[in-house]
């Protein structure tokens, strides 16, 4: 982005209204050096990645990153982006204070960084559980003041880096302290073209405007840090092998170095290993089934065929096959991407659904192969796996094998029901670390009551309210468990209680858990009714259905439900509940 | 030379944007309130990335005008 661009991007900034769900984004940048350009390029970058939010970009003072880090305690912030230079550590690695370089300086230089880095660690550790933080390390090149020449690395030199390493590494582990990659800020802004020798001696501002740039848009994205999609379908023929298995046969088809096929085989890697982190992957291929069949027996496929659901193997259309697939997996199209080597199949599947990304395979360009994982990568990516990460195949593959509901909260069978041995667990605790809750709350659409979305900060500050309480449920039955499936939130205070937020993965569906959810919340709250923020939204129609069972006039705003009223309409329970942490 | 002066007047634009056509091309210090040294930093560094030119540090003083950046600009184009 050039400057002037950035410059046009802000005053576009939206005012919303005090009533419209979208509060200010309040960021900190906090550096050591005059913010000045970088300060316009995060804001141009914010506001493009949240383009219904006012962004409030606040800076520090120059030169005392501790005193405007300690200054943020406290303060209603949604993030704070940390910018690292080597002349934060020690000013004599940086270009504008003069008076010490020579060798008999660095031995105490590794010493100051070493206690900066430790002492920066130790404040970023009180800041960052309530706040995120995104911070890049140093991006400048360190002056030439070791001894040795530019093209051999110094002890000196090496030991500062090691050090800064460790110091990443230790913050790498919180979940909510991002560190810019390295490597992809590299390809963005080469090294070389970093520094600006003159604007940091005129102002004080040391990157040229194109580091400058490509650092803001890295960092934005760390604070925006969206959220991965969710499935990937791939096309078999040329695209999960080389060769076509209908003409070659089950044995025909390759992918490795020897048949000069590596790409397949390394992306048969990618989808494992995406597999691996949760990522729901299927087959959709015009194939005969009994071939692909005998394909995926072959034990040396990198992508075994129990990390796929569910196949979509037919002589019919590609955009009806991935229509099927949405369906068993129950996910949006704008969480899925479609993997094919053939523009057509890609043109009709896109035309059909032009929310799913579709991206071609690359064949025989080795480099674009590459930037096509990397995508992937970028995609999926997340910044923990959790439990329900790993569960989350098994669970629709599940569901699936049960039966094929025609609705999506349509119910199992009564008998079923009773004989799956379900146990559901309730947490009351009030947990602003569990990311797994706060996901929950931001992914969910279809039992969603209202659509209402958290950042990290504001789900922080809501729990942080003395009058807040949370419900949490994780489900098992003997078919397998589905882990924290449901989160419901709201105030309570003088007998009454208000539910402000309510969802449920649709992995859960018909099993009664909503029912069981309000049960377990009268029961405790031992109240005669409670109310419900409930808004319609494009897409939480199961919410709504249910709504309607509870009330057939319901209607959009505060949802009051009696206990008499869901008496009446609760059907039989069959779960053994489990309370854990309730006061 | 045209093209020069549509496209100074969008980084004037860009730095000033409360400002109309006919205003920037009568801006100074004096006469825009937002004119301040750090809109300076930043009209210099637009105007640097717009045309492909280093501005000298010497040379900030006199760019004090919409007419006077112009004129800087052309010289410098025609010497270039």
């Amino acid at each position: 982005m050039k400057l002037i661009e950035a410059l046009s991007i802000i005053p576009k900034s939206p005012n919303p209204g005090p009533n419209s769900g979208n509060e200010p984004l309040a960021v900190a940048l906090v550096c050591g050096f005059t913010p000045l350009h970088l300060q316009t390029f995060l804001h141009a970058e914010l506001q493009l990645l949240f383009p219904e939010r006012r962004i409030e970009l606040t800076t520090g003072l120059y030169g005392d990153i501790f005193g405007t880090l300690q200054g943020l305690k406290g303060q209603r912030l949604d993030a704070v982006v940390l910018v690292l230079e080597w002349s934060d550590f020690d000013a004599r690695l940086g270009l504008r204070q003069l008076g010490g370089w020579g060798p008999q300086h660095l031995e105490s230089v590794v010493e100051r960084v070493d206690v900066w880095l430790a002492q920066l660690r130790l404040l970023l550790a009180e800041i960052g559980p309530a706040i995120p933080v995104a911070i890049s390390q140093p991006t400048l090149p360190l002056p030439p003041l070791f001894f040795t020449p530019g093209w051999r690395g110094s002890f000196y030199e090496l030991k500062l880096k090691e050090l800064l390493a460790a110091f990443a590494a230790a913050l790498g582990q919180h979940t909510r302290i991002r560190i810019v990659n390295e490597q992809r800020l590299g390809q963005a802004s080469p090294p070389a073209g970093r520094l600006s020798v003159k604007s940091d001696w005129t102002t004080g501002f040391p990157y040229q405007l194109t580091h400058a740039s490509a650092l803001a848009a890295l960092l934005a994205r760390l604070v925006r840090n969206p959220l991965p999609k969710k499935g990937l379908i791939t096309d078999l023929d040329n695209t999960l092998w080389s060769g076509i298995v209908g003409e070659v046969g089950a044995e025909g088809v390759h992918w490795d170095l020897d048949h000069h096929s590596q790409a397949h085989g390394l992306y048969q890697q990618m989808l494992r290993t995406l597999a691996e982190e949760g990522v729901l992957v299927a087959v959709a291929s015009k194939n005969d089934p009994g071939v692909v069949e005998e394909a995926f027996q072959r034990e040396e496929l990198l992508l075994p065929r129990e990390r796929i659901f569910p196949f979509a193997v037919s002589w019919g259309s590609k955009a009806k096959a991935v229509a099927e697939i949405l369906e068993s997996w129950n996910v949006g199209p704008e969480s899925v991407v479609f993997i094919d080597d053939n523009a057509l199949e890609l043109a009709e599947v896109k035309a059909q659904h032009p929310e799913v990304e579709c991206l071609q395979f690359p064949i025989d360009k080795p480099q674009a192969l590459y930037e096509l994982i990397e995508q992937l990568r970028d995609w999926f990516g997340r910044g923990t796996i959790s439990e329900e990460d790993a569960l989350r195949l098994d669970s629709i593959r599940q569901r699936a094998g049960l039966r094929q509901p025609t609705d999506e909260r349509e119910g199992f069978a009564e008998s079923l029901l009773a004989e799956v041995e379900a146990e559901l667990t309730f947490d009351f605790r009030k947990d602003p670390h569990d990311q797994r809750a706060l996901e929950l709350v931001n992914k969910t659409n279809q039992f969603n009551l209202n659509g209402q979305r958290y950042t990290e900060a504001a789900w922080h500050d809501y729990l942080a309210q003395p009058a807040t309480f949370t419900l949490t449920a994780s489900y098992q039955d003997r078919f397998g468990r589905l882990g924290k499936i449901a989160v419901l939130t709201g105030r309570s205070g003088a007998g009454k209680i208000h539910v402000d937020a309510w969802v449920m993965s649709c992995r859960a569906f018909a099993r009664r858990i909503e029912h069981q959810c309000l049960r377990v919340l009268f029961e405790r709250s031992k109240t005669d009714y409670i109310t419900l923020a409930y808004a319609a939204t494009a897409r939480n129609g199961p919410l709504t259905s249910f709504m309607k069972e509870l009330s057939p006039d319901s209607s959009v705003g505060e949802f009051r439900l009696t206990q008499a009223a869901f008496a009446a309409i609760c059907p039989r329970l069959f779960h053994r509940v489990v309370e854990e942490n309730h006061e | 030379m045209n093209e020069v002066r549509s496209r100074l007047s969008k980084c004037f634009a860009a730095v000033f944007p409360e400002l109309i056509e006919a205003e920037i091309l009568r801006a100074t210090p004096d006469s825009v309130a937002s004119w301040d040294s750090l809109a300076s930093v930043t009209l210099v560094s637009v105007i640097e990335e717009e045309f492909s030119v280093e501005i000298k540090p010497d040379d900030l003083e006199q760019l004090v005008s919409f007419d006077k950046v112009l004129n800087y600009l052309e010289q410098t184009k025609s010497v270039a």
